[in-house]
């Protein structure tokens, strides 16, 4: 019983920084600050999850192949997902999209200008 | 375009192997030999594209051991930055001064360049989106959802943190 | 038991909460960054549905979703980049 509440609590962790990034994919400002936000997602969400789903598999299953198949999704997920994520940020900024409101400190801008 | 060796090949073809069995799932000799042909296929005509220098860099104790306390360090950071955003998320996403800063970076090679962009790019509120080199020092291009350090040697410590010595340790 | 499925449901609704971006953005980046999370989210929900169902064909998915997702994100940043395949070639020979 204490184990399922521990695996509840995981998987309820992994719900609320969901949750953190959905609200700010909706609410944030721009888009960068929109890409910030679907970074929590991607971690901690993709963690909290998994851990839960493993300790499920491990304990209550018993089953060895979906523990190592959860922990491999997992790895998966955060190793490559900042790839995609620095490659649609760099072709954001190259495409010209800027937020409305001018940012505090703007390098990459000021050196693509002197080029 | 580089030639195909054999280190490459031998720890593609480990790397092919253990995802085969991995998915499969079974241990019969029939599976195991289809997919020893199969990885050995991919592995000679993808290993000049996937590895391009030492093949066997990681086994080595001291470098192993940096990797995992590597790991926990990069949790704990992932932890701090987590929470920071959800705060931000859940208390109206009116809270952000976001703005793009230029860091300098002092790693050995591009594996370990790489290595420290990707966990920058994963610890939410902040993304890599370039990398330039400058006079014989490389720069990262960061947007920072909370620009609290317009200095770029400062705004480096506080974005890179303790990672870029524990990532130093494991490319020496 | 039934908890882990309602969990499950929770993270698909997710998902579709995040459509909402897909469909309104203003910019291409926008609908792919939602796109991306949408992907995650349905993974998530993916490996909780496979555990509360007890059937590994769920995982087997999840893996093939994740790695189709990464590569539509990379598709589309290097369309928005303009630049087109063909510079990494040149560099080549």
């Amino acid at each position: 019983m204490a184990l399922r509440i521990v695996i509840d609590v995981l998987i309820g962790i992994g719900l609320v920084f969901a949750l953190a990034g959905t609200k700010g994919i909706l609410k944030m400002p721009d888009t960068f600050c929109r890409m910030q936000a679907s970074t929590c997602i991607n971690t901690m969400g993709v963690i909290g999850v998994a851990l839960g789903a493993l300790l499920y598999a491990i304990f209550i299953m018993g089953s060895t192949s979906a523990a190592i198949k959860i922990a491999v999704i997992a790895l998966l997920i955060i190793t490559i997902n900042p790839i995609g994520s620095h490659a649609i940020a760099k072709g954001a900024y190259r495409a010209g999209i800027r937020p409305d409101k001018p940012m505090e400190i703007d390098d990459l801008g000021r050196d693509l200008e002197n080029e | 375009m580089q030639k195909t060796r054999f280190p490459a090949v031998l720890s593609t073809f480990v790397l092919c192997f253990a995802f085969w069995v991995l998915l499969t799932w079974s241990f019969e000799i029939q599976e195991l030999a289809a997919g020893a042909v199969v990885s050995l296929a991919a592995a000679l005509f993808a290993s000049r594209f996937f590895i391009q220098e030492k093949a066997f860099r990681l086994v080595h104790p001291r470098r192993f051991f940096s990797l995992l306390v590597y790991v926990f360090v990069f949790l704990g950071e992932l932890l701090k930055a987590n929470l920071d955003v959800a705060r931000r998320c859940f208390g109206g996403c009116k809270d952000v001064n976001p703005g793009i800063v230029k860091v300098p970076v002092d790693l050995p090679d591009g594996y370990a360049e790489a290595m420290l962009a990707n966990s920058i790019t994963l610890t939410p509120g902040t993304i890599t989106l370039d990398i330039a080199e400058e006079d014989g020092k490389d720069y990262y291009y960061i947007h920072w959802i909370d620009v609290a350090e317009t200095d770029r040697v400062k705004a480096g410590e506080i974005i890179k943190g303790r990672m870029e010595k524990w990532i130093g340790r494991i490319w020496k | 038991m039934s908890d882990i499925l309602i969990f499950s449901v929770a993270f698909a609704c997710l998902a579709f909460i995040n459509l909402y971006r897909l469909v309104k953005g203003p910019t291409a980046a926008d609908r792919m960054v939602a796109g991306d999370a949408a992907d995650t989210l349905i993974c998530c929900a993916m490996i909780l549905f496979s555990i509360f169902s007890g059937r590994g064909i769920y995982l087997d998915i999840a893996i093939v979703g994740a790695l189709l997702g990464i590569i539509d994100t990379l598709l589309v940043g290097r369309y928005l980049e303009g630049r087109g395949w063909n510079d990494g070639a040149a560099d080549r020979h």
